[in-house]
């Protein structure tokens, strides 16, 4: 019984940070069709951030989460600013490429200017204790995670539904020249949609920062993988199939760590993607994936 | 109000309109007619600013060609787009929040005011705009236009792909908004209801005006008419 | 037979490539040191790895991120094919299904593993030709990491990043240029026969063209199985020359290097394919040696380990942002010389 629950915490865990992931990258799509490989180094940011924090003496776990979560929001819009104007409306394909570019160039600048080897960040491993429930024992860390990334989906849901900026962000995914037309400065929009990525990123970088304890230049990579892979699942720009891939590939993930027999370990990312290339032979353009039609207003 | 001087607009490297002129007055409805590709449309695109442009335009006598979409809507300029446009994946609410934008102080007695103009975007108030008729979609489109209380409302073809008993109640929409003395650009390929509407005309051919004047000085040009509807 | 205006054209064009490769070759063949030889080789390949790119990118234009992960099955299955038995009991004392009990020579192994590589391609086509330009790179994406996966754990018959060694190196710098100049001219003769040109017309308007009876499905589906043939063929010159591959090279940082390559160049172009590839290859070597901190007029410049990853991605931003058709754009080598 014991083993379930943690199996289900586990899955619940790793399927909430995929979801934070996913989002940041589903967000940024589903507005301007970009697929924002640079989000992995938005976390790397964060996780360089703290490192500063540190070596400036501030020990108050509070300033340091605010700091990197902060960090990467700054980070991510002027990422925007500066990167991806000139591609604003460009197609996907250009913007993915230049994405690709923008991570790359990032990732041998924090090689070239902070150093090529992991440096440790133990701020935050007091985040993580055993919680003792009766006999089960769950890890504080993943109750931290999932909850915080509910509340956060809540928050965004709000954000999404009832703010002026929120419609036109929803609003921009189908027709972004009418939300100008109605007055809304495209600016604003992207500003705000590469603000919330950033933040998105900033919580990721919390937990896993707290996980892994060091931060390394190419720490984005495997993160912004994973929330690709989700959001290819789970149809890319949807944000609830952002949501649902992400959970979906967290559940996938444990599942497969649960049944493979031991002797077989390492062979987990390969059946997690046999299980996703399966997933997109029945749906190529992933389960909720928003249907444009050809000849549509773009 | 609306003052347009030789107005080339380009799509790409295509040049679509040829150098127009034309004059809109505070407080009038002027039509813009003309058939199938004549470059009415590329014209309020050229005026919103979506479509790459050259000569001036001046609203309220100051020049707007060096401004944004959205800092030429924000002098007072709404459009209520060709194919209607409505945000699809938002309510009909949410549609004249958005619409607002620019001006969200007595939004709800705005909001209220439509609802009871047009009673059936009350009743879908939160059905999803996509979902809704061809009809009931320009009604949002026009009341949408109108939220944040423009100085000039552009029309791009209200009529287009709309039952006869629709595009009459659509036009009766457009003749309270004239009673209201409301400026507005009328673009259409329906010649004859339009003129019915206008106080001043212009007819488009080719990307350039071939003639202008009072409806009732046009109405009876049948070459116009013929060019238009290809009846002789 | 009558050449229309584009193949004869085409063919010049392929022919002046391939005179200036082949005259590359020689130079670096004469003049050149054992390491640079080394060097020119693996530019070779990379230029093969960016013409099969340029069969299907340039002209389904759908950007196609797989390549490594093509080029990675043709080498593995010619590598696996033509190892010595012993020296696969010694490498793959586990490999299942009797794959380390055999062995062929290498123009057997090649063509196995090209038809192979064509075989999935084919499976992975039929998915991807359907898909939206953005659809399909993604999913593209997803079949190279899979691969990439699969490489790393079935190491019973690929080793993962281990190296597979023991591949018997037949071939020599001679024997890439002239595949060079082959591919070459098997590229160039694509794009300007009827499938090429109407995959590129479709390219550009794909309702259009479907309603005009083009089937672009089966279009895209050739370019894309023709594509990782060639790639295939790049594996396998890559893995006759070392003698030793593993499932490293064939991953993002190769990607992202020949995808730069035939953005700089230009995609659209079998031109562009390879002038990227020189340019980029020439140049990178030098940020490299700037990397390692050398000595320049007399000051001592410090080691800058990263800097060839910074140039590589400021090219292709730089590339995406101000030219995005790249250098050759829309122009075959033989337009800058020819009249129109």
């Amino acid at each position: 019984m014991e083993y379930v629950v943690q199996q289900i915490m586990n899955a619940l865990a790793f399927g909430a940070e995929y979801a934070l992931l996913a989002l940041g990258l589903a967000i940024v799509f589903s507005i301007m069709g970009l697929v924002n490989f640079a989000h992995g180094e938005m976390i790397a940011v964060g996780g360089y951030t703290m490192v500063a924090a540190s070596a400036l003496a501030l020990q108050n776990p509070f300033v340091i989460i605010v700091a990197a979560i902060g960090v990467a929001m700054v980070a991510s819009v002027t990422l925007e600013r500066v990167a991806f104007r000139p591609v604003r409306y460009a197609d996907p394909t250009t913007g993915l490429l230049t994405a690709f570019g923008v991570s790359m160039i990032l990732q041998n600048l924090f090689l070239l200017f902070v150093s090529p080897r992991p440096i440790a960040v133990t701020s935050l491993y007091f985040l993580e204790w055993s919680i003792e429930l009766g006999s089960l024992r769950i890890s504080s860390l993943q109750l931290f995670e999932t909850i915080t990334t509910l509340i956060v989906i809540v928050i965004l849901m709000f954000f999404l539904k009832h703010t002026l900026l929120g419609l036109a962000m929803r609003a921009a995914s189908l027709d972004f020249e009418m939300v100008r037309l109605s007055g809304v400065r495209a600016n604003r929009v992207f500003a705000i949609a590469f603000m919330i990525s950033g933040f998105l990123a900033g919580i990721a970088c919390v937990f896993i920062m707290a996980r892994r304890g060091s931060v390394d230049p190419h720490l984005g990579f495997d993160p912004v993988l994973k929330a690709f892979v989700a959001c290819v699942v789970g149809g890319f720009g949807s944000l609830p199939g952002a949501v649902l891939g992400g959970f979906l590939l967290g559940a996938v993930e444990v599942a497969m760590l649960v049944m493979l027999p031991q002797s077989l370990g390492g062979l987990t990312d390969a059946f997690v993607f046999g299980i996703i290339a399966i997933l997109l032979i029945w749906r190529p353009d992933g389960i909720l994936a928003p249907r444009t039609e050809k000849g549509d207003k773009q | 109000m609306l003052n347009v001087e030789n107005l080339k607009v380009f799509h790409g490297l295509i040049e679509a309109v040829h150098g127009i002129n034309l004059v809109v007055p505070k407080g009038q409805c002027v039509a813009l007619l003309g058939p199938n590709g004549a470059g009415k449309t590329s014209t309020i695109l050229g005026i919103t600013g979506v479509a790459r442009s050259t000569g001036v335009i001046s609203f309220d006598e100051r020049p707007i060609t060096e401004m944004s979409t959205e800092a030429r809507i924000k002098e007072g300029i709404s459009v209520s787009p060709e194919g209607r446009r409505v945000f699809a994946n938002l309510t009909v609410e949410d549609n004249l929040v958005l619409g607002g934008a620019l001006k969200p102080e007595g939004k709800s007695e705005r909001i209220a005011y439509w609802y009871k103009t047009f009673p059936i975007l009350g009743e879908r108030r939160d059905q999803m705009a996509g979902t809704l008729s061809g009809g009931e979609q320009q009604m949002l489109s026009i009341a949408r236009a109108l939220m944040n209380d423009p100085e000039i409302l552009l029309l791009d073809e209200p009529s287009l792909g709309l039952a006869p008993k629709i595009v009459s109640q659509i036009f009766e929409m457009i003749q309270s908004l004239r009673d209201e003395k409301r400026t507005i650009l009328l673009v259409e390929q329906n010649a004859t209801q339009a003129l019915r509407l206008s106080d001043y005309a212009y007819f488009l051919n080719n990307g350039r005006i071939v003639a202008k004047g009072r409806p009732d000085e046009l109405g009876g040009r049948e070459d116009l008419m013929a060019k238009l509807t290809g009846i002789t | 037979m009558t050449l229309s205006r584009g193949m004869s054209r085409g063919l010049i064009g392929a022919a002046m490539l391939s005179v200036l490769l082949i005259i590359a070759g020689v130079i670096t063949a004469y003049f050149g040191s054992r390491y640079q030889l080394r060097l020119v080789y693996s530019a070779y390949v990379n230029l093969l790895v960016v013409l099969g790119l340029q069969v299907f990118m340039g002209n389904a234009r759908i950007t196609n991120l797989s390549h490594s992960a093509f080029m990675g099955i043709g080498a593995y299955a010619a590598a696996i094919c033509v190892t010595p038995q012993n020296i696969k009991a010694l490498s793959l004392p586990n490999a299942p299904w009797g794959l380390n009990a055999f062995s062929l020579d290498p123009l057997t192994s090649a063509i196995i593993a090209i038809c192979i590589t064509g075989t999935v391609a084919l499976l992975v086509g039929f998915i991807i030709v359907r898909l939206s330009g953005i659809g399909a790179t993604i999913v593209s994406l997803a079949f190279l990491v899979i691969i990439h996966a699969l490489f790393l754990y079935r190491t019973d018959i690929f080793k993962g990043n281990q190296a597979f060694f023991g591949i018997p190196q037949v071939f020599s710098l001679t024997s890439v240029v002239l595949l060079a100049a082959l591919v070459v001219f098997g590229v160039r003769i694509f794009r300007e026969s009827r499938w090429g040109v109407a995959l590129r017309a479709s390219a550009d308007d794909e309702v259009g063209s479907l309603s005009m009876g083009v089937d672009m499905y089966r279009l895209r589906l050739i370019a894309w199985v023709f594509s990782a043939m060639l790639l295939a063929v790049a594996g396998i010159a890559y893995a006759y020359f070392l003698g030793t591959i593993s499932a490293r090279p064939f991953y993002f940082n190769h990607v992202f290097l020949t995808l730069a390559m035939l953005i700089f160049g230009g995609m659209r172009t079998v031109t562009g394919a390879v002038l990227g590839t020189i340019v980029i290859s020439l140049g990178l070597e030098m940020v490299r040696w700037l990397e390692t901190g050398p000595i320049v007029l007399g000051v001592d410049l410090p080691e800058a380990l990263g800097l060839s990853g910074i140039a590589l991605g400021a090219v292709i931003v730089f590339t995406m942002a101000l030219r995005p058709n790249g250098v050759m754009g829309e122009n075959e080598i033989e337009d800058l010389v020819l009249k129109k």
